[in-house]
């Protein structure tokens, strides 16, 4: 992270390099150029100095003896310098004695005077003294060229190009870069929306998945109702009858029905807990039969009248890995489309068989194809090729979300699996549902324990802390069918009365929910304070306070549950 | 108009020609005065002649003045390196001893035969009007009416003087092939 902010600060200066860069660039050019120009003028005035030196010592006796034909000759022989534009002999008097000019027609200037060598225009004027052993007879002027502008500059056009080159490279780093940081930026913002969306898709699928759910529970509650209603019915009609008849045999017909009831009412509220769960649980051992057979309630009720579910599972099928609520719920997604594809009504067929290793190049080991098939309307290959898309739909708004096959395939994957659907139109679809095998064994079914009936108050006093007026009867009824002597209280604030009156309680069984300041957590805590040796058995039908209550590491009986169970429970909660 | 200037003074030349040498008014006279100083520079004496850097050129007429005060003019203020010139006219040729320039204007009259006679290995330039041998080491020349020369290399090596090739390039005989 330093290392990354080090390079972004040097990355940052890059910029300003690359100016202070060309302006080097630039400026040493220019001195180049500047020191050449002069090197050129100062070797100029070397070279038309030298020629007027030349010259004023040759034309000395000329001068003194105003030999202008011999003058003349001298002044001609700098022809062979084609440098020289024009030359002049002066006497003393300033008078001009011979000149030569380069062009035809040209003459040397007809006065001079002397003066340090100068820049004319295009030429260098060089006037030099005649002199022989110190007496002065005249003087010479000198006129040359220097190169054409043109040519000058030509020179410099190498040292032109390269500046020019060099200009070109930084300017196109100082761009690149600046692409790149700009690209690199929008990188990065692009980066930052994708990971939004990515973050806004996930909650709107989970948003989606549970509002799924409660679709479904909706759709469940007025079955679930009727349900109870017809469990409620059988239980008290069963009441009724017992009360009007004495001969054994027929009440014991008549409990065995309502223990049925019961037991169907029990699983039900299982079910409707478990699919309400908002967290996936932990992969749990299961045996497919036995967890569609669980299931068979929750999809009649889900699929409606018209609709009916035949399972037809091998015996034998290999035990599965997967988290039951999840499975569950994808098959109930596979029921609902199968019912969707069948608006007239229909058979959906729930079939299972074992894979050995190989027959499916995807997974590479045993595995168990689940299918479930319809005789509905079948897929288009068009559909088909879309169906695991999240938010895929052909159902009508409001009708379908799109996430029921994404559900099912993203809880194959994830269990090792996967899914395959073979469709025709016209004539239904058969969804395989692939889920590896598993070596473990199922957890051990704590076994119901047959209820031991002891004689009244053997086992001890038992504090039954219970708001419910109906529940409380009931289960003092059981408790002292158990041997224990009953004191009951309807909130915690009365259990702790109790106590403090008399606290020789042998256990406190007490609900978790409860009316008032208290629930059946706090009380446990409280008893634990005040009277640690007393044991508290909690008992509650509500899934959240189970995990709430095994955190405080308090023993919990959950409802609905037989009088083995609560006998068991008392017996495990008490030392000894 | 140089031109001109010049056909002006050959005219004049001209009809001094017929004329006394003598005639001081003509232009041949200053123009010799002066040419007679000017060689001065070209000409190199013996190391042993001159004691001093600053002692003066000696230059002596004998056997006539043809210049009168022009040369004296013409010598004033004029130095050669560090050396005034001055102008001394003699009567006898015994008197040239010390010349280090002697001008014999009429080298046939017996001072002046004499004197050119005595110069000889001396280190004294002589400079008369005669070009035909038997006159001095420079000798003055009209030619296409201007004063030119001619030089003897010969005497003036014989009188242990060095003449500048520049002076030597300007001499008639030297250019003779031009
Ligand atoms: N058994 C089937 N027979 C025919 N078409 C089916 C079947 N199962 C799925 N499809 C098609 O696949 C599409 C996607 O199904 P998917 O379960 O993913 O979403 P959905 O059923 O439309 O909505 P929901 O989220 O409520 O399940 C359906 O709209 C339907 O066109
Ligand atoms: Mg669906």
């Amino acid at each position: 992270m330093a290392l990354l902010g080090k390079l972004q600060i040097r990355w940052s200066l890059i910029p300003a390099i690359a100016a202070c860069g060309a302006m080097l660039l630039v400026l040493s050019g220019l001195a180049i150029g500047v020191y050449d120009e002069q090197t050129y003028r100062a070797q100029k005035v070397r070279e038309a100095t030298a020629q007027g030196e030349i010259l004023a010592a040759t034309v000395t006796a000329a001068l003194a003896f105003d030999d202008r034909p011999a003058a003349q000759e001298y002044v001609e022989a700098l022809r062979v310098n084609s440098q020289v534009v024009s030359a002049g002999i002066y006497n003393q008097d300033g008078a001009l004695v011979a000149d030569y000019a380069r062009d035809r027609g040209g003459h040397a200037d007809p006065t001079v005077a002397l003066h340090p060598p100068a820049f004319v225009g295009r030429h260098l004027l060089v006037v030099t003294p005649v002199a022989e052993a110190g007496q002065r007879l005249g003087l010479v002027a000198v006129r040359i060229d220097t190169d054409p502008i043109a040519r000058r500059l030509s020179r410099y056009v190498g040292l032109g190009l390269l500046l020019f080159m060099a200009l070109l490279v930084v300017g196109v780093l100082a761009a690149a870069h600046a692409v790149l940081t700009r690209t690199n930026n929008d990188l990065a913002d692009a980066n930052r929306n994708l990971q939004d969306e990515m973050h806004e898709r996930e909650r709107a699928e989970s948003a989606l998945r549970q509002s799924q759910r409660m679709e479904a529970m909706g759709q469940l509650t007025g079955g679930v109702a009727h349900d109870f209603n017809n469990i409620l019915m059988i239980a008290s009609s069963g009441l009724d009858l017992m009360e009007r008849t004495d001969k054994p045999e027929r009440r014991k017909l008549l409990i065995d029905g309502m223990r049925q009831a019961v037991e169907r009412g029990a699983s039900l509220t299982r079910q409707l807990l478990a699919f309400s769960r908002r967290t996936s649980l932990r992969p749990e051992v299961i045996d497919l039969a036995a967890q569609l057979e669980g299931m068979r309630l929750l999809l009649d009720r889900s699929l409606g009248e018209d609709i009916s579910v035949a399972l037809d599972l091998p015996p034998g099928l290999w035990r599965v890995k997967v988290d039951p609520s999840e499975f569950e719920l994808a098959v109930l997604n596979l029921a609902v489309n199968a019912r969707d594809a069948m608006p007239g009504g229909g058979a959906i067929t729930i079939g299972g068989e074992n894979r050995p290793i190989g027959s499916d190049a995807a997974l590479p080991g045993d595995h168990v194809a689940l299918r479930i098939t319809d005789t509905g309307s079948g897929m288009t290959p068009e559909i088909l090729s879309r169906v695991f898309e999240p938010f895929f739909t052909t159902k009508a708004v409001g009708k379908g979300t799109g996430l029921g096959l994404s559900q099912v395939y993203g809880f194959s994957r994830a269990s090792g699996g996967d899914v395959r659907i073979e469709s025709e139109v016209g004539l239904g679809s058969t969804i395989f549902l692939l889920l590896p095998r598993t070596e473990e064994a199922l957890p051990l079914a704590t076994p119901e324990l047959s209820p031991v009936t002891r004689p009244p108050g053997a086992q001890g006093d038992v504090l039954l802390v219970e708001d419910d007026e109906g529940v409380a009867t009931l289960v003092s009824g059981m408790l002292t069918e158990l041997g224990y002597n009953v004191t009951r209280v309807d909130c915690a604030a009365g259990a702790l009365a109790a106590l403090e009156a008399n606290p020789a309680f042998d256990i406190v069984f007490s609900d978790l929910v409860m009316p008032g300041e208290m629930d059946g957590i706090a009380l446990a805590r409280e008893i634990g304070r005040l009277w640690p040796s007393l044991p508290v058995l909690l008992t509650t039908g509500f899934s959240p306070g189970v995990a709430a209550a095994a955190e405080e590491g308090l023993t919990l009986l959950t409802k609905p549950y037989g009088i083995g169970a609560l006998a068991a429970a008392l017996d495990g909660a008490r030392p000894g | 108009m140089l031109w001109v200037l010049r056909m002006l003074g050959a005219a004049v030349l001209s009809v001094s020609t017929g004329a006394a040498a003598c005639a001081a008014g003509s232009l041949e006279a200053p123009v010799k005065a002066t040419y007679l100083y000017k060689l001065v520079p070209f000409v190199e004496w013996p190391a042993a002649t001159f004691a001093s850097p600053t002692q003066p050129v000696v230059l002596c007429l004998l056997g006539g003045d043809p210049f009168g005060a022009v040369l004296d003019q013409a010598v004033r203020g004029q130095k050669i390196g560090a050396r005034a010139i001055v102008v001394h006219r003699l009567a006898r040729a015994e008197k040239a001893a010390g010349c280090h320039v002697l001008y014999l204007p009429a080298p046939r009259a017996p001072a002046a035969a004499e004197a050119l006679q005595s110069a000889h290995g001396a280190p004294v330039l002589t400079v008369t009007d005669q070009a035909d041998g038997a006159g001095g080491i420079v000798n003055f020349v009209l030619r296409d009416n201007r004063v030119r020369f001619t030089i003897n290399s010969r005497a003036a090596a014989e009188n242990g003087l060095t003449i500048s090739s520049k002076l030597l390039n300007l001499a008639l005989d030297s250019r003779a092939g031009r």
